[in-house]
């Protein structure tokens, strides 16, 4: 797994490249009177400096320091999928829904617990967040415009 | 007496019932988090940071110290009982706690940790009544150069102490400064990185990186692990230790004390490292180093009493030099900043309540946790009981309404669940976070001090290097920046005449070495 902490590097030193340039963008002032530019530039150096540092060493080496785990890569996808769908329907929804569904989806699908487990968790979970948060310490949480 | 003077005012703001409650709150909190693997204080505190919005700065403060600090205290009961660190502090405690356990002694480890802990803690806080006010009146001295090389060798331990790659943890570190730089520009207020999304203008809401970094990115390493708790089945009885095993530990626990400030004052240094190295240091002093990791009582009595003492004194940067040794501090400097208290060298005179009322409560919160921790420590037992993937969901649920609640804005919750995806990557690569949220929160003060002393000085980096206290600080930073290469070089000059040397690999051995050069 060489390649990839190699190519963690290369991403690295891309992004340093790529703020250098914005930031190259910004009135960089001089020595006696720095002006906006001038710090985040020399940052961006120093990233592109350390990222070239790591692209090397990923290179010379043959062990990954990435860490291998048992990996269900597959579940943790899936988990940001379903926050970003969250985060779409929050408006619509509502957050007593959603956060009903997400919780559901979390007991079914990324650590499978019986239905029943699963389906008061997520009720409670919703009902009993939104009482606490949004009736009695008053975050006004969305109730969901297509419920009316 | 100054000092008992101003301490009787601390007691007088801490042992209102309003800060007694949060004191309490906080340790509780703390203790649970500690007790439950795969949620740490930083993540924890993170969460509760939209909360500390609405009550005074005194009591936030005490809060989130509590949390801190308490779950230190916890964090030891699951690595006796189920040989898993419930704190990253607590990983060396497995190795002796967990053999005590399965030989019926238990009880014995989970009560000297705690009085070890207690002992510590509150030794800790003693120094750090005396050693901050100096300090900080001796930081009141430091004109930009200094700050700016204080901070600069500040980011530098961070990132040298925080992980096992310097370089990685440098970059992070310039992550975070560059992150830091997004909205206004200090001095002008040009608008930097907004793309003309006028949200952004404010910069980056720390918090809201924080969340997401801690909150969610913790969680989705977890939901790939899935953690496998399995409490290990004993009575614990007995919860007081003989007469021989205080006799073992006494020592242990002084050294542990007294190693863990000083460990913890340095920034990156801090309870996980100190930890190790008081372990390492109990092994090399013993006479018997065979009975480690076989049940030695000092095992656990050093490193429990350590990691407390070093979580407190790691309010001495803060409270003294405005630095954040570490991610949970790093989350305390934003609640004071809410709050309008900057975290400096003025903070001891100018919000004396503030100083002080911290100092008290965490003499109340160290005997609030003993009670916690011993004779209710079948609470907590009963905790562990609770499995992990019904735990995620209402992490994952707070951190949500929490990302909300800034703003009361959906476009916030997509900003910390971005974060939430950084964080679990930075992980899955070995990138720590806490470089990261150091330098943005540190960010802003560093470039002004840069700027400033570069106006001052018309250009001339001489005024890093000429004036005393400054050239003192960069000096040590650039020896920080260039011991790997000493230790690249060592390590070459070794394996020519020895032959090839193993890299280190255990954390410990990893830690404990960099850190004792």
């Amino acid at each position: 797994m060489v390649r990839r902490d190699a190519a963690v590097a290369a991403m690295a030193l891309v992004f340093g490249a790529a703020a250098a340039y914005e930031s190259s963008k910004l009135p960089f002032g001089t020595v006696h009177n720095p002006g906006p530019g001038f710090f985040p530039w020399w940052t961006s150096a120093v990233i592109v400096l350390l990222a070239s540092i790591l692209l090397f060493q990923a290179l010379r080496s043959r062990s990954s320091t990435a860490r291998e785990g048992p990996g269900r890569i597959a579940k943790v996808a899936a988990l940001l999928v379903a926050l970003s769908v969250y985060t779409f329907l929050l408006d619509p929804l509502g957050y007593p829904l959603c956060t009903f569904l997400l919780v559901l989806f979390m007991l079914r699908a990324t650590d499978p617990q019986r239905w029943a487990v699963a389906l008061s968790m997520a009720a409670i979970t919703a009902v009993g967040s939104y009482i606490v948060f949004a009736i009695w310490l008053s975050v006004p949480l969305p109730w969901g415009s297509l419920l009316g | 007496m100054d000092v008992l003077n101003n301490l009787a005012t601390g007691f007088a703001v801490a042992l209102t019932p309003i800060n007694l409650l949060y004191c309490f709150l906080g340790s509780f909190i703390g203790t649970a988090i500690g007790v439950l693997p795969g949620i740490g204080p930083p993540a924890t505190i993170a969460l509760l940071l939209p909360v500390t919005y609405g009550i005074p700065a005194t009591s936030a403060v005490i809060l989130l110290a509590g949390i801190f600090y308490g779950a230190m205290y916890g964090g030891s009961t699951t690595s006796i009982l189920l040989n898993i660190p419930g704190e990253a502090a607590s990983v060396v405690t497995c190795l002796d706690g967990y053999q005590m356990a399965r030989q019926g002694r238990a009880g014995a480890a989970l009560a000297i940790s705690a009085f070890g802990s207690f002992i510590a803690g509150t030794l800790s806080v003693v120094g750090l009544m005396l050693l901050a006010p100096p300090l900080a009146s001796f930081a009141l001295k430091f004109g930009p150069p200094e700050n700016f090389a204080l901070l600069v060798l500040g980011l530098m331990m961070v990132g040298y102490l925080a992980g096992e790659s310097m370089t990685k943890g440098l970059m992070m570190a310039c992550l975070g400064l560059l992150l830091g730089t997004v909205g206004l520009d200090p001095i002008m207020g040009t608008q930097r990185f907004t793309y003309g999304v006028f949200k952004l203008s404010e910069g980056f809401e720390f918090i809201l990186v924080a969340m997401g970094l801690f909150g969610i990115g913790e969680v989705l390493v977890n939901v790939e692990q899935t953690i496998k708790a399995e409490v290990f089945q004993t009575k614990i009885r007995g919860l007081l230790p003989n007469r021989e095993e205080w006799r073992t530990s006494a020592a242990p626990i002084a050294r542990g004390s007294l190693l863990g400030f000083f460990i913890g004052v340095l920034p990156g240094g801090g309870a996980i490292i100190s930890s190790f190295i008081s372990y390492a240091l109990e092994k090399k002093l013993s006479k018997h180093p065979e009975r480690f990791g076989k049940g030695a009582i000092e095992g656990v009595a050093a490193p429990e009493s350590a990691n407390n003492s070093a979580a407190t004194s790691s309010f001495v940067p803060l409270l003294t030099l405005g630095i954040p040794g570490n991610a949970s501090i790093a989350m305390i400097f934003a609640a004071l900043l809410i709050h309008g208290v900057r975290p400096g060298p003025l903070l001891v005179a100018e919000r004396p309540e503030v100083f002080w009322g911290l100092v008290a409560s965490m003499y109340i919160g160290n005997i609030m946790l003993l009670v916690l921790n011993l004779p209710l420590i079948g609470l907590w037992v009963k905790l562990l009981r609770v499995p992990y993937p019904l735990l995620a969901p209402l992490i994952l649920v707070f951190v949500l309404i929490g990302a909300y609640s800034v703003n009361n804005s959906v476009f916030d919750v997509g900003i910390t669940i971005a974060f939430g995806l950084f964080g679990y990557l930075m992980r899955k690569f070995n990138f720590e976070p806490a470089p990261l949220v150091l330098a943005m929160i540190l960010g802003p003060q560093l470039e002004a001090s840069l700027r400033r002393s570069l106006i001052y000085s018309r250009g001339d980096l001489g005024v890093f290097f000429e004036r005393p206290i400054a050239a003192t600080l960069m000096a040590l930073a650039l020896l920080m920046l260039l011991s790997p290469v000493f230790r690249w070089v060592l390590s070459r000059k070794l394996s020519e005449t020895v032959g090839p040397v193993s890299e280190p690999t255990g954390e410990a051995g990893d830690k404990s070495d960099s850190t004792s050069k």
